[in-house]
Formats: structure tokens, C-alpha cells, sequence
């Protein structure tokens, strides 16, 4: 009897022993895939050897982490340069829209100030406002 | 008013003279106690005030501040027990001691008649605030925080003290009850501008605003539990007080000065909120947000109409509790992993489903869900806005998008999705901490139920 072929989804990708280009993978890709195993059996032969320590008492901390997170926030402004790309990113978003919706919002407010002092804007009187 | 400080300051020697199995009880019953002795303040006639004595009066904007002041202390006092459990008996005293200390400066501060009394005690809320951040913090990052903070405030006070100065050898008087009818004079020069700002920049940086909001993530990620809920609750709605009761006779000039202050708030809360979406640090989004909600009480307060002061009231108090809850909530997770990343605890709800359902109802909460006081809160302020300027509306709706955008993300983060394999051990929830966030939540559920008592005087 034929087996159906075997069809991937999302959920269930397609392993490589069921895949035929797993046999066409240049040496520089298996060298890159050898490198990233040996980065992940060290970092799981320390967690291993930390895990099963009979003398460990508290957590176990991921280095890169907690490198990762003091990066994210509070290694920011050291490592910080002023360059034309990000002032001018910075004065775009950050000063000038200042200004833009002060322009905005006091041209809208004019225009109906002067509405009211000629009478012509439509002012029910609101119990609340 | 004596009621209620002279039991509060009562509580330092029950905290140095309790046995030392006995302090955090009888701690926390005791300020549960002062709590309930602050409610008759409630019982208030129409618009007016109830003028305890040249010194001291409560109306209806400080009462609700009040009672979430007095509120607090049991809270922070819950919270503390865990972080503080391994320190020397002294030292836990201590910590009991500056709570106790801060609490009585702010109960003082929102009861205060005189302005400069409010001043003082505005200023010395700083010192055990700035102890608790420098001393029990968690990293070495709270050294710098604690000087961003102070320095920050300081400077910013320092005109106001000049200004009230100034005006009590003008006007004569600085009673809150008189200064209402002093008027101005009606020829603007630059002294004028210079007064207005003097008056508002304290509580500008204490709010805070967004260009002066720096100190506000640092003081608040570094302090320890306590002092980040009282941070969060109170102190930064000192700042919304002060300016509720100055506004009243800074009349007219405010017509003009206000628009600087309204463009920082409205683009300061859009940015703030986009900043939440990227933070990885739990306590940092939730300090963002902290300043994203008040600056629109900033808004409410400089555009004046009585809708907004009805806003800008209700919203401080619903986002003190929220915000207080919230990081209680972060707490309980820095307790049991000891880092505030946000992706290091992931899937909570399959661990600790009761405390699932809390950071539930914080983030429904804090994104302003009706039928809650938030957005009671929210929804008046939105509407003043509109009817101010028919274009703000873009710009809050942005906001209220952005709100409920990274609230969702906190709590899909934390709560949902498949739990790291790392955090099989993490301890069941203790009573307590389910205690800590019902007690936040009862008064934010039951005020839904009656929210004229946190409207504000104009109600």
C-alpha cells in the first residue's frame, strides 16, 4: 500500500529527515549548524550542571539576559552619539510636532473665537460643558 | 483632622516597641484602623468645605485623596513583608518608620488650609521617599534615581516658594479659602507669565509632564515595593492637587500660558504609551504608563471647564489604585523570579490562576474598560478636550488605542501563552498578596457603583 505524502503545515513543519534538500546542504551551512550545536550543548551543559547541583540554592541566571536587559535599559545613553540621523529623528518626532499642533490647535481655536464674537457659531446653551 | 495624625504618628512607637513577631501585624491592623477613623470626612454638605480649624480642612477634591492616602499604608505595609523578611528587626522598623513618617506628611499635605504649610509639607514628603528608593532598592541604579528625583522636584519647587512668598506679601493671605476671591490685576506683564510659572512648575515635574518626566521611571522601577505604590498612588497626584487649587486664581493669564503645557501633554501621552509597547522591563512599562494617564490629567486641569476638573479628579484617584495594583501585581513576580523582565515569566495563568485573574482585572482596568472609574475618569476629560478644541480628539483617541494596546500586551506577555520550562518551581500565592490586590480592588470596584464621591468639588 503507498503512504500518503506527508504535507506541512503550520503547526507541523516538515522534519528534516522527510526533507530531500537536507542532502544538498553546502559544508559552509554544516559548519554554520555545527557551530550553533556546539554554542547550545555548552550553554546546556552549564545550565545542566547548575540544574542538578545538590548545593545550589537559588535560581539560575542567564548571563545573556541579564547582558541583554541592562542593555535594553540602562546601558543606553553611554553608548548614545549625536548624528544628523537620529537629531533629525529626534527633532521630527519629538520637537516639532510640538509645534505643528500648536499651530493646529491655535488656528482651530481662533477660527471659532472668531465664529463666536460675530454671532455666527451656533452656541446652544449646554447645562454641563 | 488630629483624629487621624495623631494615631498615625502613634504608629512609629507601636512599630519600635512591638515584639518582633508582632510588628507586621499589629502594624498593618493599626493603619487599617486609622483608615476606617478618615471615612466620616465623607459625610459632606453640598459644595462646601468642612474647616476643621485654621489649619486643617478637608472638601470633597482632598477627601477622596485623603482616604487613598490613609488607605495605602496598610497596603504598602503587606506588600513590604516578603522583600523586608530577611533584613535585621531594626532595620524593618526602620523601613515601618519611613512609611508611617511619609504617610503623615501627605495626610497633613491634602488637609492643609495654608499654602505654605502645603509647601512644607509638599517638600518633606521628598526625604523618606528618597530614603526608602536609596536604601532598599533593589539595584545600583537607585542611587542615581534617587538624585533624579530629588534634584528634579527641588528644582522645580524652588519657584514656588518664591511665588507663594511673594503672594503672601502682595495678597496678605495664603488660605486656600480666601485666595479665591483675590483679584488680579488686569494689566499682563512678563512678571505676570513669570508668576504663573513659578506657581506651576513643582507641580508640573511632579506630575509629571512629559519634557520633566525623567526622574519618574528611574524613582520608580528602583524603589522597593512601598515606595514605588506610594510613588505611583499619591505623591505624584500631590502634583494634581496643588494644581487644582492654584489654578483657581491664576486666572486669566492661563489663557495663554496654558498652550505649551497642553502640547507636551497631549504629544507627551502619545509618546509615553508608544513607549510602553517597547519597554522589557515590567515596572518600567507600567511607570510609562503612569505618565501617559497623567498627562491627561495635566490637559484636563489647564483647560478649566468643570467637566474636566470632575475628570481630572476622578482619574487621579482610579489611576492611583490601578497603578498601585499593578505594581503590587509586578512585585509578585520580582518576588519569585528576581528580575523584572517581562519575557522571563511568561504564562502565569497556567501557574497562578488567581493571580491571574487580578492582572486581569489591572489591565481591564487600566485601559480604561467601562464601566470603571478609569473611564469615567478618561471619558470626561476626552469630552472637555473636544469641546476645547474639535481636533484633539484625533490625538486622544491615538492615545486611548495605544492604552489599551500595551495594556493587552502586559498581560498577554505575563499571563498567556506557553510558560518557560524554568519556572516549574515558582510558590503558590500567599494569602497575603491575594489579600493586597482585593483590598486595591474593592474600593475601585465599589466606586463604580457611586462615583459622585471622587468627581471633585464641581460635581
Amino acid at each position: 500500500m503507498s503512504h500518503p505524502k506527508y504535507k506541512p503545515s503550520r503547526l507541523a513543519t516538515l522534519p528534516p529527515t522527510l526533507d530531500p534538500a537536507e542532502y544538498d546542504i553546502s559544508p559552509e551551512t554544516r559548519k554554520a549548524q555545527a557551530e550553533r550545536l556546539a554554542i547550545r550543548s555548552r550553554l546546556k551543559r552549564e545550565y545542566l550542571l547548575q540544574y542538578n547541583d545538590p548545593k545550589r540554592h537559588g535560581l539560575i541566571e542567564d548571563p545573556a539576559l541579564a547582558r541583554w536587559t541592562y542593555a535594553r535599559t540602562a546601558n543606553v545613553y553611554p553608548n548614545f552619539r549625536p548624528t544628523p540621523k537620529n537629531s533629525l529623528l529626534g527633532a521630527v518626532v519629538g520637537i516639532g510636532p510640538l509645534f505643528f499642533w500648536y499651530y493646529v490647535f491655535k488656528t482651530d481655536r481662533d477660527r471659532k473665537e472668531k465664529l463666536i464674537q460675530e454671532g455666527k457659531l451656533d452656541r446652544k446653551n449646554n447645562i454641563s460643558y | 483632622m488630629l483624629k487621624t495624625i495623631l494615631p498615625t504618628i502613634m504608629l512609629i512607637p507601636l512599630a519600635w516597641l512591638s515584639k518582633n513577631n508582632m510588628l507586621w501585624i499589629n502594624s498593618t491592623m493599626y493603619s487599617l484602623a486609622i483608615s476606617i477613623t478618615c471615612l466620616p470626612l465623607m459625610n459632606l454638605s453640598c459644595d462646601n468645605s468642612l474647616n476643621m480649624s485654621l489649619l486643617f480642612f478637608s472638601d470633597s477634591l482632598s477627601t477622596p485623596l485623603l482616604l487613598l492616602t490613609v488607605w495605602l499604608l496598610p497596603l504598602m505595609i503587606m506588600a513590604s513583608q516578603h522583600h523586608l523578611s530577611k533584613e535585621p528587626d531594626s532595620q524593618k522598623k526602620l523601613y515601618i518608620t519611613m512609611m508611617v513618617l511619609l504617610q503623615t506628611f501627605l495626610i497633613m499635605t491634602f488637609s492643609a488650609t495654608e499654602l505654605i504649610m502645603f509647601y512644607i509639607l509638599f517638600e518633606a514628603t521628598l526625604v523618606p521617599t528618597l530614603i526608602m528608593i536609596t536604601r532598599w532598592g533593589g539595584q545600583t541604579e537607585r542611587l542615581n534615581a534617587g538624585i533624579y528625583f530629588l534634584f528634579y522636584t527641588l528644582a522645580g519647587s524652588l519657584p514656588l516658594l518664591v511665588a507663594l512668598v511673594y503672594t503672601q506679601a502682595s495678597v496678605g493671605s495664603l488660605n486656600l479659602l480666601l485666595i479665591q476671591y483675590w483679584n488680579h490685576p488686569s494689566i499682563q506683564v512678563w512678571g505676570s507669565s513669570a508668576l504663573w510659572l513659578a506657581y506651576m512648575m513643582a507641580f508640573m515635574v511632579k506630575m509629571p509632564l512629559y519634557g520633566l518626566h525623567l526622574w519618574l521611571p528611574k524613582a520608580h522601577v528602583e524603589a522597593p515595593i512601598a515606595g514605588s505604590m506610594v510613588l505611583a498612588a499619591i505623591l505624584l497626584k500631590l502634583g494634581g492637587y496643588g494644581m487644582l487649587r492654584i489654578t483657581v486664581m491664576l486666572n486669566p493669564i492661563t489663557n495663554f500660558m496654558t498652550y505649551p503645557f497642553l502640547m507636551l501633554s497631549l504629544w507627551g501621552m502619545i509618546m509615553t504609551s508608544s513607549i510602553c509597547l517597547r519597554q522589557t522591563d515590567l515596572k518600567s512599562l507600567i511607570a510609562y504608563s503612569s505618565v501617559s494617564h497623567m498627562a491627561l490629567v495635566i490637559m484636563a486641569i489647564m483647560i478649566q471647564s468643570p467637566w474636566s476638573f470632575m475628570g481630572a479628579t476622578a482619574l487621579m484617584i482610579a489611576h492611583g489604585l490601578t497603578s498601585s495594583m499593578l505594581f503590587c501585581l509586578a512585585n509578585s513576580n520580582y518576588e519569585r523570579t528576581h528580575s523584572r523582565t517581562m519575557i522571563l515569566a511568561r504564562g502565569l495563568q497556567m501557574i497562578l490562576p488567581l493571580m491571574a485573574a487580578w492582572w486581569l482585572l489591572a489591565s481591564l482596568m487600566n485601559l480604561a474598560l467601562p464601566p470603571s472609574i478609569n473611564l469615567i475618569g478618561e471619558l470626561f476629560v476626552t469630552t472637555a478636550m473636544f469641546s476645547w478644541s474639535n481636533l484633539s480628539i484625533i490625538l486622544l483617541g491615538i492615545n486611548i488605542i495605544i492604552t489599551a494596546l500595551y495594556s493587552l500586551y502586559m498581560l498577554i506577555t505575563t499571563q498567556r501563552g506557553k510558560y518557560t520550562y524554568h519556572i516549574h518551581n515558582i510558590k503558590p500565592s500567599f494569602t497575603r498578596e491575594n489579600t493586597l490586590m482585593m483590598l486595591h480592588l474593592t474600593p475601585l470596584l465599589l466606586l463604580m457603583v457611586k462615583p459622585q464621591i471622587i468627581l471633585g468639588t464641581l460635581y
